[in-house]
């Protein structure tokens, strides 16, 4: 999901309807982390995409998980909307330093105070490492640059939850029970979407919206080729008609 | 002792912050022994420059500053930073910088032209590194396929006496990894900057000593550049940076200070 441009497209939604009646498992996947797993469906829901809870997998709830395993306590550098998704996880002299999109606390002050608990020996964990994504007034830092200061200045490497890490895309397939050859990923997002599925042996489909530039697909390496859609509802059609001529 | 015994210095590069003071409120503190030390140095006439990164400050201010902390004889040309050669690059490349810089050090590039930026430079801008002033840069870069990236210094962190905190190297490095692009390091650890302290100095690089507080920039970075690189235990130093397989300095000294003593029994 790109879920900034599912509010634009209205086509989108009797698409996402119609790809729910087709006979194939769904799985929302999205690395946003501005805001908690229940304030993105409901926004989604009243926006008319009729989704359920375990249908989305985000990359929130996967660090989630991956902080009580550890049983860590982490500095939360996350938008106040995304701090739901750790409710009842200590957050008292933290030994972690989780890392979302956050403009807010991407201040020197913040994020010198990150960078110290590092130095003292605290883990980094970043919730996806997104160079970039589109905002109504053009195109914006993501979390990611500000992961790549904090390891550069304390010399940590950060454990990268979200896309285009094969573990996220592993759970994710797990989650539906599938293997990578039976799946296609659909994203606007070249690198972190496509390709990093097509990595794992899925077949990827690169729509020409939300924070898609032009000339995006050139970025492929030679011989991996992904499917070029204008739009989701494109891209649906697109699967429809592929899974007709399969069945006939 | 070694490494002042086995060569002939003909010059001396010295680190300023974190090896003459270190910063923070008020201006900063005098390290123990410096002031003496720098004394000590040109009554015997070494050559010197003391070489910095620091643009927080213009150059004038930045000497003004050291002489109130007690170095009273410290004057504007001995002092080493990347905003002339950086200034230089601009001019001769015909380049419009978008300046990611300290408000007070900005005065230094009021001659260039500023408009429909082609550039950006970025300095030590500590607070002034927000959210928003880091997008604009980004969109600069992202927006002009041609446009030039430069990183005055690339240090990861440097010591204020309120404990470390984050140098601009950091941010480049947020800006490389948003935009794709590599920046161009004016200033330490760029051999070129090493060369032309020497040149400076009127020394070639095996007969001229670089004593810093940052293992990385100020002692590898000169050692690439052929000349020696001496470390201190002042400033930002931590005890792993001697056992770094990276960079293995020339000698390891406890203050500028002790440099000093050694050289002086050496020379």
């Amino acid at each position: 999901i790109n879920s900034k441009r599912l509010l634009i497209s209205l086509m989108a939604k009797p698409m996402a309807c119609r790809l729910q009646e087709l006979p194939v498992r769904l799985l929302y996947v999205t690395n946003t982390s501005k805001e908690s797993k229940q304030s993105l469906l409901s926004r989604l829901n009243h926006i008319g995409f009729e989704v359920n809870a375990d249908e989305v997998f985000t990359s929130l709830s996967a660090a989630r998980k991956i902080i009580e395993m550890r049983r860590l306590r982490p500095l939360l550098l996350l938008e106040t909307k995304a701090l739901e998704d750790f409710d009842g996880i200590c957050l008292d002299n933290p030994n972690a330093v989780v890392v979302g999109l956050a403009p807010q606390s991407f201040c020197y002050e913040t994020l010198n105070h990150a960078f110290r608990l590092l130095m003292n020996g605290c883990e980094l964990i970043a919730v996806n490492k997104a160079r970039y994504y589109r905002r109504p007034d053009g195109l914006a830092l993501g979390a990611g640059p500000f992961v790549e200061a904090l390891e550069y200045a304390s010399g940590r490497k950060a454990d990268v939850i979200g896309k285009p890490e094969r573990s996220f895309f592993q759970s994710a397939l797990d989650r539906l029970g599938v293997s990578a050859e039976e799946t296609v990923m659909i994203g606007d997002d070249v690198r972190d979407d496509v390709l990093a599925a097509m990595n794992l042996g899925m077949t990827g489909i690169l729509v020409k919206t939300g924070k898609y530039r032009n000339g995006d697909e050139e970025l492929l390496p030679a011989g991996c080729h992904c499917h070029l859609s204008e739009t989701f509802a494109a891209a649906v059609e697109y699967l429809e008609s592929s899974l007709e001529f399969r069945q006939n | 002792m070694a490494w002042a015994e086995s060569m002939k210095i003909k010059g001396l590069l010295v680190d300023i912050t974190g090896v003459l003071y270190d910063s923070g409120e008020g201006g900063g503190t005098p390290i123990p022994g410096s002031v003496d030390a720098v004394r000590r140095l040109r009554s015997v006439g070494m050559p010197i420059l003391f070489c910095t990164n620091e643009t927080q400050l213009t150059l004038v201010k930045l000497v003004d500053k050291l002489r109130r902390l007690g170095f009273e004889e410290l004057k504007e040309e001995e002092v080493f930073s990347p905003i002339p050669a950086v200034l230089a690059e601009l001019k001769r490349r015909q380049l419009r910088p978008h300046l990611l810089m300290h408000p007070e050090a900005l005065p230094d590039f009021e001659d260039l032209d500023l408009s429909n930026p082609n550039a950006v430079v970025v300095g030590d801008a500590a607070d002034y590194f927000t959210y928003d002033r880091l997008n604009e840069a980004f969109r600069v870069l992202i927006g002009c396929p041609e446009a030039v990236l430069f990183s005055l210094g690339m240090g990861r962190y440097y010591c204020e006496t309120d404990g470390l905190k984050m140098d601009n190297g950091a941010f480049t490095r947020a800006l490389e990894y948003a935009s794709g692009k590599t920046a161009e390091v004016v200033g330490k650890p760029a051999e070129g900057y090493f060369r032309s302290a020497a040149h400076r100095l009127g020394a070639s690089p095996d007969c001229v000593v670089m004593i810093g507080d940052d293992v990385v920039s100020d002692v590898g970075g000169a050692q690439q550049a052929g000349l020696k690189g001496v470390l201190v235990r002042s400033g930002k130093y931590r005890p792993t940076d001697e056992h770094r397989f990276d960079v293995k300095p020339d000698g390891i000294v406890d203050n500028l200070a002790q440099a000093v003593d050694m050289i002086l029994q050496t020379q």
